[in-house]
């Protein structure tokens, strides 16, 4: 079977583990009585060949019946991903995830590898993610969007009308609605594009009558089949009613000679017809499980009061009668939309009294089988608000896990006005879908609205309601960057986060990868790097074992900050990078902390076009606004960029909004000193060192000692002309330390600030001195950015190469400062001359200095005999025969760097 | 906040409607004329004018004329 129809009914509500959370249906059902309409399956097939057809029409049409009929003939030439919009779809991220689902099990893609079962993220990055989907597909792939109607959600509706703009050339549309969807199809119209199947195209013919009929096995006239077409007008449920009570009806043409003469509307008259001709126990059954949206038989049994249900369901569907399975095992059910009005309508005109009890036996069979949103439906349609507001708010914390907050605001609107003042718990539903629009300030004032509730819920609930407060808390202390309040509020939730992970089940499991990250990023954010390290380790691993690859790949991404190395942390940020890239995420706003760190060490490493790439990756994912700690290290990034390559206006720029964006976080950003003091510098550059005292002044410390503040003291005099007051400024170079888990920035930059100011005076024996100690402290780590923000050209020159134990960095940073196009990394011929030995390559790094092999042999504690074999290995793997072309060679593969070439998005 | 005040409608619709289908519509008086049903009766909004017409369009009913006929004599509160 190569065509699936995937009919994702009610997505919204289907969570993991429940037997419907996967609907597909294999196409139309094995009804008997069906009628094959070639024709307009003709008429299909041509329209669409257009961009986009539209079946717009009443309901009972025939929409459905004909696309899943269309649908069951797909092709691999043709594949068809068929998504049924449940009703009142109200989330955008939902229904693009059914989307995106239906259009994968087409199997049209074939490398779309991992996939994240639920992932958190918006309906704007699902839509991207469908689009680039729908681009790698091969092959014609239509997709089918049936019951548009009930897509309620306005940002869903707009980016639908967007993919119509963006629909790759071998992708086509079907939209099917009761009323024409709110799209703007004018311009496809101009362009001949648009198809249209209107109420007058699926009309039954008089012979298709005909047909139906005696497809049916009903013996009736032709003149009754004629009375029959005139009075349904060839109205597709009308018909299939007709047939229904037709079939074994003693004398059909009587049946419709009544229908005919009759008054009476006709979809009313036929659907109480066929009730009225069912079984006594049918139509009981119907008319008590109508209450539910989908039925399974168990479900229809508990409802209808008896048992054998599924067999009467299975038997209706088999009958044609407005019936339908949802899944190809036949376990689920819905009715026919009309049906189930109309019989909604007669319970509660025959049964009033039982209703609200048939809606609370629904509601706890579903809240009984993990479907918390469509038991909380039901509560509230019989009425139960207290009941409703309390599931709710049990069940919240993982409502948000699965993002299903659009859900949530759409159950909120189903309370009477003025619940949330008499059902405090609502407060937290409210905070949850503020939080994700973004509304800090409201989310804060219902969380303390509910924080009052918290201590009179009793005892045995009062832990979950703490848990989902204590999980949006975090979730807002960390967004309005209250980096005290995130740990505060991991220590009241000590009692999950102190448990060992092995009787750790469900909920608690979740909330401490959930705590563990928030803890995780503070801790990073705010300089405690080693803890960051440790919780994030524990939160991704957490994370990969009860299934949540967001919040693994939201782990990973905080873990490419330079506690170790410089290249330890590059390779772990390409790691969650890859992580993200194999769950789907890696256009995701959780990438950018690990797209700004990876851009910043290429900077540093002096990799400006690399840095470049990956800085422009960061910036197209991240959300500045809703995440302003991760837009502080993007801004700091583009700043670096623009002082690596003396823009000093544009670096000014981009380190003021990198301060800015500090601003809107209430907790001290690690990157905050560096943003102030390199913004300072530039500042002074710029030939304004009043703004530039200023900046420093901002974060000056009566208590403490700062780095960064002598730093950018220096930078300042020096720019004044002052080389005096920047060497008295440094002080001791040798007290610089950049912070536990920092790369020995602040040493550079301090030696190159000192090599500058002796330069100034005129002191060519301590510049030089200066130069070579700045290049010792970059070394490990290729701190080369320092060099070409301060502009160091000069003093380099100072530093003959034969009195450096740095030959090679110093020639890269020369060409960097000169601006030499930097050496491309010829992939190919590296991979042709085969990989140089660690000891080998260690060899090599001396090549560049004036050491004879007897110093170099001394320098490595190794024999003159093994560096000979080592040189005479290097030269042959090279290609070369003499030690200056060897250095040359070495130095356009990129051997000499300690780190290796730099890394490149993809 | 919708204040305009309620109006008079009268919605006619094809076809003679049973107690079930009226059952969807409590708050408007019926009246059949011909092979019509008329509804009448206040509509406090618009909402609620769509909320009417949702409710016919989901009988599968056929709407034949809409008509606003005037202020509302009993104002909804």
């Amino acid at each position: 079977m190569l065509v699936k129809c995937a009919s994702m009914t009610n997505v919204a509500t289907t969570l993991p583990g429940a037997p419907h959370s996967r609907p597909v249906s294999t196409g139309v059902s094995p009804a008997a009585g069906l009628v094959r309409r070639d024709d307009l399956m003709a008429a299909l097939d041509r329209a669409t060949l257009k961009k986009v057809t539209v079946v717009s029409a009443p309901p009972g049409s025939g929409k459905t019946s004909l696309l899943r009929a269309w649908s069951a003939r797909a092709s691999k030439d043709r594949r068809v991903a068929f998504v049924s919009v449940p009703r009142d779809q109200q989330d955008a991220r939902q229904f693009w995830l059914a989307v995106l689902e239906a259009i994968r099990q087409t199997g049209a893609i074939t490398d779309s590898g991992m996939r994240a079962a639920e992932p958190v993220f918006d309906g704007d990055t699902m839509f991207d993610t469908v689009v680039s989907e729908l681009a790698k597909a091969t092959g014609i792939v239509v997709l089918v969007i049936d019951d548009l109607h009930e897509l309620s959600s306005a940002e869903a509706l707009a980016q639908l009308d967007h993919l119509l703009g963006v629909l790759p050339k071998s992708a086509h549309l079907v939209l099917s609605s009761r009323r024409d969807p709110p799209i703007r199809l004018h311009h496809l119209r101009l362009a001949d594009e648009v198809a249209e199947l209107r109420a007058g195209d699926l009309r039954f013919t008089a012979s298709e009558t005909r047909e139906l009929l005696s497809a049916a096995e009903i013996s009736i006239s032709d003149s009754g089949a004629a009375a029959l077409y005139e009075r349904t007008e060839g109205w597709a449920a009308g018909l299939r009613l007709a047939v229904i009570s037709l079939r074994g009806h003693p004398e059909p043409d009587r049946f419709v000679d009544e229908f005919s003469g009759t008054d009476r509307a006709i979809g009313e008259y036929l659907m109480a017809e066929m009730l009225e001709r069912q079984p006594i126990e049918v139509q009981s059954m119907l008319l008590r499980t109508s209450v539910a949206d989908r039925l399974n038989g168990e479900l229809a049994d508990l409802l209808a009061g008896r048992p054998g249900c599924d067999q009467m369901l299975l038997a209706l569907e088999d009958a044609n009668a407005f019936v339908v399975s949802l899944d190809a095992q036949r376990v689920w059910f819905r009715y026919h939309q009309l049906l189930v009005d109309f019989l909604r309508l007669e319970l509660r005109r025959t049964l009033a009294e039982e209703v609200p009890d048939l809606h609370r036996k629904a509601a706890a069979w579903l809240a009984d089988h993990g479907d918390v949103v469509e038991a909380t439906r039901q509560m509230l349609a019989a009425g139960d608000w207290p009941d409703a507001a309390r599931l709710l708010a049990d069940h919240l914390f993982s409502l948000t896990l699965d993002g299903q907050e659009g859900s949530i605001a759409a159950l909120l609107r189903l309370f009477p006005a003025g619940a949330s003042a008499e059902h405090p718990e609502l407060a937290l539903a409210h905070a949850a879908t503020q939080l994700v629009q973004g509304r800090l300030e409201d989310a804060s004032a219902q969380l303390a609205v509910a924080e009052l509730h918290l201590g009179s819920a009793p005892p045995g609930r009062r832990r979950r309601l703490e848990i989902a407060h204590a999980s949006m808390r975090l979730a807002l202390a960390r967004r309005s960057g209250h980096f005290a309040e995130v740990v505060e509020q991991v220590n009241l939730l000590g009692a999950s986060t102190a448990d060992g992970p092995s009787d750790l089940s469900g909920i608690d499991a979740e909330l401490r990868t959930v705590a563990l990250m928030n803890l995780g990023i503070v801790e990073t954010w705010s300089g405690q790097f080693a803890d960051g390290e440790r919780h994030l380790t524990e939160g991704a691993t957490l994370a990969q074992a009860i299934g949540r690859p967001y919040l693994e790949v939201a782990c990973r991404a905080y873990q490419a900050f330079p506690s170790v190395s410089l290249a330890t942390a590059r390779e772990r940020g390409l790691h969650a990078l890859a992580l993200a890239e194999r769950y789907g995420f890696s256009d995701r706003p959780v990438v950018a902390p690990a797209l700004g760190a990876v851009a910043s060490i290429e900077t540093w490493m002096g990799e400006f076009e690399a840095g470049e790439r990956w800085l422009r990756r960061g910036w197209e994912v991240v959300q500045a606004d809703i995440d302003p700690a991760a837009a502080v290290l993007l801004h700091l990034v583009t700043g670096m960029l623009h002082a690596g390559r003396r823009e000093h206006h544009l670096a000014v720029e981009a380190f003021t909004a990198a301060v800015q964006a500090q601003s809107l976080l209430t907790g001290a950003h690690i990157l905050g000193r560096v943003v102030a003091e390199w913004l300072a510098a530039t500042q002074a550059r710029l030939g304004l060192p009043d703004e530039a005292r200023a900046t420093l002044d901002a974060i000056s410390s009566e208590h403490e000692r700062i780095d960064a503040i002598d730093l950018g003291r220096a930078a300042i005099s020096l720019a004044e002309g002052d080389p005096a007051a920047a060497l008295a400024a440094l002080g001791d170079v040798q007290d610089m330390m950049p912070p536990l888990g920092f790369p020995a920035y602040a040493l550079v930059e301090a030696h190159v600030l000192a090599g500058l100011a002796y330069v100034a005076v005129g002191d060519q024996n301590a510049a030089a001195a200066a130069a070579e100690a700045a290049l010792a402290a970059a070394e490990p780590d290729r701190l080369i950015f320092p060099f070409a923000m301060y502009n160091a050209g000069e003093l380099l020159d100072l530093l003959p190469r034969h009195q450096t134990a740095h030959g090679a960095l110093l020639a890269d940073v020369v060409d960097l400062l000169r601006g030499a196009p930097v050496p491309r990394v010829d992939r190919e011929r590296l991979q042709q001359l085969g990989e140089l030995s660690r000891s080998e390559l260690r060899v090599l790094r001396f090549l560049p200095t004036n050491l004879t092999r007897p110093e170099i042999a001394r320098s490595i504690d190794v024999s003159v005999n093994t560096v000979n074999t080592h040189i005479r290995s290097i030269y042959s793997k090279l290609g070369v025969t003499d030690r200056s072309s060897a250095v040359r060679q070495a130095r356009e593969l990129r051997l000499l760097a300690i780190g290796r070439a730099p890394s490149s998005p993809k | 906040m919708d204040t305009t005040p309620s109006y008079q409608y009268t919605i006619r619709i094809r076809g003679r409607l049973g107690a079930t289908a009226l059952s969807a519509f409590p708050t408007m008086g019926s009246e059949v004329r011909g092979g019509e049903t008329l509804l009448n009766g206040s509509l406090v909004d618009r909402s609620a004018v769509y909320g009417l017409l949702a409710q016919i369009e989901a009988l599968g009913l056929e709407i034949l004329e809409l008509r606003q006929i005037g202020p509302s004599t009993g104002r909804e509160p």
